[in-house]
């Protein structure tokens, strides 16, 4: 329900953990960073970001800090803990041995 | 690394917990600023603000919802939410007070029960008071498989092979019944006493009230006579006075000293007074003693050894003592399929009780089912009433998973309240139960919360708050908000057919129980009108064992015949005789004999028989047919030419073809050669459900004189029973006065009516029969409550519909027959599946019905009959208000 439907189980949760690895972001900036890098093609409803970014924090896996913005606005900015540094590690590993395999399979010429 | 993980989870969790409101004010700025980022980002592309804001409340699809989800996300919602939960469910009951008494008194009533039962299941089968560790004790059982005989009891020698293995036993004793006479007072009392070799207490872990029990020094002969007493006992003869140890006391005219007064707890089937060494001879523990089992013995395992582990050793013990027996003797041990093994304790002590409270468990489980399906009932009911409401939780976020838990929590509070309560009944229910049950089985047990039965109330409380609120929280989370809160079609056809399910369930339940009360019933009225061979009415009887100064037999047949003289000449005594052992006073005895003139084939059985000495007016005294020949007369006696009278059943067993009159036969015991003068009817002599089977050799007493016997007195038959007690008051006077006579230190003893002998043969079917019915009427009760409930509900539903037939002209008896019709076909519904499950039931039971099959047709017909009629009666009700529905009115109703 809360999982936006273009978005393979899980993947969320490697996106948001690899935006928040490069520096710490507040929900909205990471929105915003998310659709921006991915060119457009990733779209994350406003909706579904902040359960998994509880449950993310809930995991240990990033950590929140209330800090003001360059607006002057108090925000809370997500930051990666060391754990989740290697839960995004296993998952990227994860994620490049699946997209692989699936590009070999999709690459199978039909001879 | 993974501690810090955990240590910041934790703190998270318990931040969520404590500063609830910082966390959700938190939660809410950060939805606020994106909110805020998002409306700058609309207006920016060009749209008014008011558009704006709509826009961005869109994308976040449901704002309070993706609220919720994070909350969700912080585990710590559930503590939370069930907190929050309990308090909504708490405020509901109480605004609905009817609805909520009724369901905790039905919860009340059948935790109550349940617990009740289990208390004396614990207290019977799992920790019997005042012994520890109860399933480390194993009873030593002996076994002569062609003789069919399977017994609690051991020899001499095989418990000196128990005490010396000290790798599966720590320690193994034995124990000896013993009665004393106790004078101590004016009026000569008996006590009930057990000879023990000193570990017995260390088997059963028990431990003295006072002072000490029996070191092994103690348990030799001709040792110091000592005597550790029975708690009760202590209270019972001395007042509770401390000052008893050290004391001496004379029993059977010896001087005992008193050395220690047991636990209150500690029970031996409730029947020791006293505790002496039993002091085995040496000579106790030669091989020749090897099958003279004559001993209970008990061991306690060593910890981690398992009883299969005990049983094994047990059985290999007696194969290697075969194996190493003399060539003749391992013949007989062969042929006689002579073995040992282990009986558990508890299953021992429980002896015949051990099958009806098992299935009075079981019973009164099915009762509590029934209660929980009678509550998820009326549960439902409620959520129909109650869908607007939970519509609007739904339409305001409240998540399918959270009105589940609202639901759930409602039925386990309901639960909580009435296990609560049903734990303040279950002392009383427990009390009725006690005194319920037979006296034999429940001796020295209390009707107390101990913390086994606590953790099973509690149990069993939740699992039935889980169950009766399952249902309903399925159905509310169907709900559908849209439809609901438009007005909604008040039809409930789902919410129907569960309850209609619930009833149906609760209907074969109740049948079950029905049927199975029925033949206990039909079982016990079977048993009552079966002919024992002897009347008991009017038998009194009481019992008398002789000290040492008696041990001459003349001594012992003078004081027989002096105490039948003056019986006999006592008015109001038609007949008076003495017997050993009588029948159904727990006592037996049996042997093997030889026939005149016969040899036995090889692998033939040595012929057995049951064997009693009585005196001539026995047959007289207890009404026994006489069917050939002559029964005892006073010449009899010792020195005249020794004579026995047997039973037909013996008879037919040994002569099928040949006349026993004058026949002769010879007891192995070694008392001679016997003519056989007379035969008469059989007697049952312990349990008229199971008779031995065993022809019994009746052996004239003043031919044997015995220094124990019972004495038995007739006294007329009166009408009125009020009467009849007075003629037992007479008897009873009358055999004291005699033994008085006789011997004025001697105390007669287990003065009993010879129909309450036998009605106490029968007190665990009693027992069982009287909670079933019990059991039984209540989950009729239960039942038609159900049934009263779905249909008031259908009724309520279809007001309406109710009123347009009436308007369009339907009779009232048809609308009445709507009605009663649905309570029916319901009710017959039960009635099918009940019958399933009662031939299911039926097996369990079968062990304990006499001359009653489990799958009886007039039974259950009887029984589906009466559940048909609760049925009806509950249907009417409801269908007399249907069928005075005004249509004027219901049609306006709306």
């Amino acid at each position: 329900m809360s999982k936006p439907a273009d978005l393979v189980q899980g993947t969320l949760d490697l996106l948001l953990l690899k935006i928040v690895a490069l520096e710490p972001l507040h929900a909205w900036a990471i929105s915003q960073r998310l659709k921006q890098v991915s060119g457009e093609v990733l779209h994350v409803s406003d909706g579904s970001l902040y359960p998994a970014l509880h449950k993310l924090e809930q995991e240990g896996w990033i950590k929140a800090e209330w800090k003001v913005t360059e607006n002057g606005r108090r925000a809370k900015f997500y930051s990666l803990t060391r754990s989740g540094r290697q839960a995004l590690e296993r998952e990227s590993a994860n994620w490049e041995r699946l997209a692989g395999a699936i590009f070999q399979v999709v690459r199978l010429s039909e001879a | 690394m993974l501690e810090t993980r955990w240590l910041r989870r934790a703190t998270l969790r318990l931040r969520t917990l404590f500063h609830r409101e910082r966390v959700e004010q938190e939660l809410e700025e950060e939805f606020q600023f994106h909110l805020e980022r998002r409306i700058e980002l609309e207006i920016a592309r060009g749209l008014c603000p008011a558009r704006a804001r709509l826009a961005a409340l869109r994308a976040m699809d449901g704002m309070e919802q993706r609220k919720e989800e994070c909350r969700d996300m912080r585990r710590v919602n559930y503590i939370d939410d069930l907190l929050r939960d309990l308090r909504y469910a708490g405020r509901n009951l109480r605004r609905s007070p009817g609805f909520t008494t009724l369901a905790i008194l039905i919860m009340a009533l059948g935790i109550s029960g349940t617990t009740a039962v289990f208390s004396l299941v614990n207290q019977i089968l799992l920790h019997p008071p005042g012994v520890s560790e109860p399933q480390r004790i194993v009873v030593v059982r002996t076994r002569y498989d062609k003789l069919n005989l399977n017994f609690d009891g051991a020899s001499p020698p095989a418990l000196a092979d128990a005490r010396a293995n000290k790798e599966i036993f720590e320690y193994a004793a034995a124990m000896r019944p013993i009665g004393f006479n106790y004078a101590d007072g004016s009026v000569p009392a008996r006590l009930r006493g057990a000879a023990v070799s000193a570990a017995w207490f260390d088997v059963f872990g028990a431990r003295p009230a006072l002072g000490r029990v029996f070191t092994a020094d103690e348990d030799q002969p001709n040792a110091n006579r000592v005597v550790v007493m029975a708690y009760d006992a202590w209270l019972r003869l001395f007042g509770g006075n401390p000052g008893v140890v050290g004391r001496t006391i004379e029993l059977n005219q010896q001087p005992y000293q008193v050395i220690g007064v047991m636990g209150r707890d500690f029970h031996q089937a409730g029947a020791v007074d006293v505790w002496t060494p039993l002091a085995l001879p040496p000579r106790a523990f030669s091989p020749q003693n090897r099958f003279n089992e004559n001993l209970s013995v008990v061991a306690r395992m060593q910890p981690g050894i398992s009883f299969a582990q005990a049983d094994a050793w047990l059985r290999w013990n007696a194969d290697h003592v075969a194996a190493a027996a003399p060539a003749n003797l391992r013949s007989m041990i062969l042929d006689a399929r002579w073995g040992m093994g282990a009986t558990a304790f508890t299953d021992s002590s429980a002896g015949k009780t051990k099958t009806p409270i098992l299935i009075l468990l079981g019973a009164v489980g099915l009762v509590l089912l029934i209660a929980c399906a009678n509550i998820a009932g009326l549960m439902l009911a409620r959520t129909s009433t109650r869908a607007q409401e939970l519509a609007v939780r739904a339409a305001l976020g409240a998540g399918r998973r959270r009105l589940l838990r609202q639901i759930l929590s409602e039925g386990l509070l309901l639960a909580a309240a009435g296990g609560a309560a049903g734990l303040v009944l279950a002392q009383g229910s427990m009390k009725l139960l006690l005194r319920l049950a037979p006296e034999s089985a429940v001796v020295g047990l209390e009707a107390r919360l101990d913390i086994f039965v606590l953790l099973f109330a509690t149990s069993a409380t939740l699992a039935a708050g889980l169950l009766f609120g399952l249902a309903p929280a399925w159905q509310s989370s169907r709900i559908d908000p849209a439809h609901t809160l438009k007005g909604g079609v008040t039809i409930h056809g789902a919410r129907q057919r569960s309850r209609s399910v619930l009833v149906v369930a609760e209907a074969a339940l109740a049948l079950v129980l029905l049927v199975t009360a029925a033949l206990f019933l039909r079982s016990f009225a079977r048993l009552q009108a079966l002919n024992p061979g002897f009347e008991p009415r009017g038998v009194v009887t009481a019992a008398y064992t002789l000290p040492p100064g008696y041990a001459n037999p003349e001594k012992q047949l003078a004081f027989a015949r002096n105490v039948l003289e003056h019986l006999q000449s006592a008015k109001s005594v038609i007949a008076a005789s003495i017997g050993r052992p009588i029948p159904f006073s727990n006592d037996n005895e049996g042997g093997a004999f030889r026939i005149e003139g016969r040899s036995l084939a090889g692998g033939e059985a040595i012929p057995q028989g049951d064997r009693r000495w009585v005196t001539p007016d026995y047959l007289r005294t207890l009404g026994i047919r006489l069917e050939r020949g002559r029964f005892f007369g006073d010449s009899d006696r010792a020195g005249a030419q020794p004579v026995v009278v047997i039973d037909e059943k013996l008879a037919r067993r040994y002569w099928p073809d040949e006349d026993p009159l004058g026949k002769r036969i010879q007891p192995t015991s070694g008392e001679g050669w016997h003519t056989i003068v007379g035969i008469i009817g059989h007697v049952v002599h312990s349990d008229l459900a199971h008779d031995t089977g065993r022809g019994a050799i009746y052996f004239s007493l003043y031919q044997h004189p015995a220094p124990m016997g019972s004495i038995l007195v007739k006294t007329p038959l009166v009408k009125a029973s009020s009467v009849k007690t007075s003629g037992d008051v007479a008897a009873v006077a009358a055999i004291r006065d005699a033994v008085r006579a006789a011997d004025p230190d001697l105390p007669p003893y287990d003065i009993k009516p010879m129909e309450a002998l036998l009605a106490n043969s029968l007190a665990p079917r009693r027992f069982a029969m009287r909670v079933l019915g019990l059991f039984a009427a209540a989950a009729l009760l239960l039942a038609a409550l159900g049934f009263y409930g779905v249909l008031t509900c259908a009724v309520t539903e279809r007001t309406r519909e109710i009123g347009i037939r009436i308007a369009l002209g339907a009779e009232r008896g048809a609308v009445m027959w709507l009605v009663v019709g649905q309570g029916l076909r319901l009710a017959a519904a039960g009635v099918a599946i009940g019958i399933g499950a009662a031939a299911l039931f039926g097996r369990l039971i079968e062990s304990q019905l006499f001359e009653v099959r489990p799958f009886d047709p007039l039974t259950i017909a009887a029984m589906a009959g009466a559940l048909m009629a609760a049925a009806l009666v509950a249907s009417w009700l409801p269908a007399r208000r249907a069928m005075r529905a005004d249509p004027a009115v219901t049609l306006r109703y709306e």
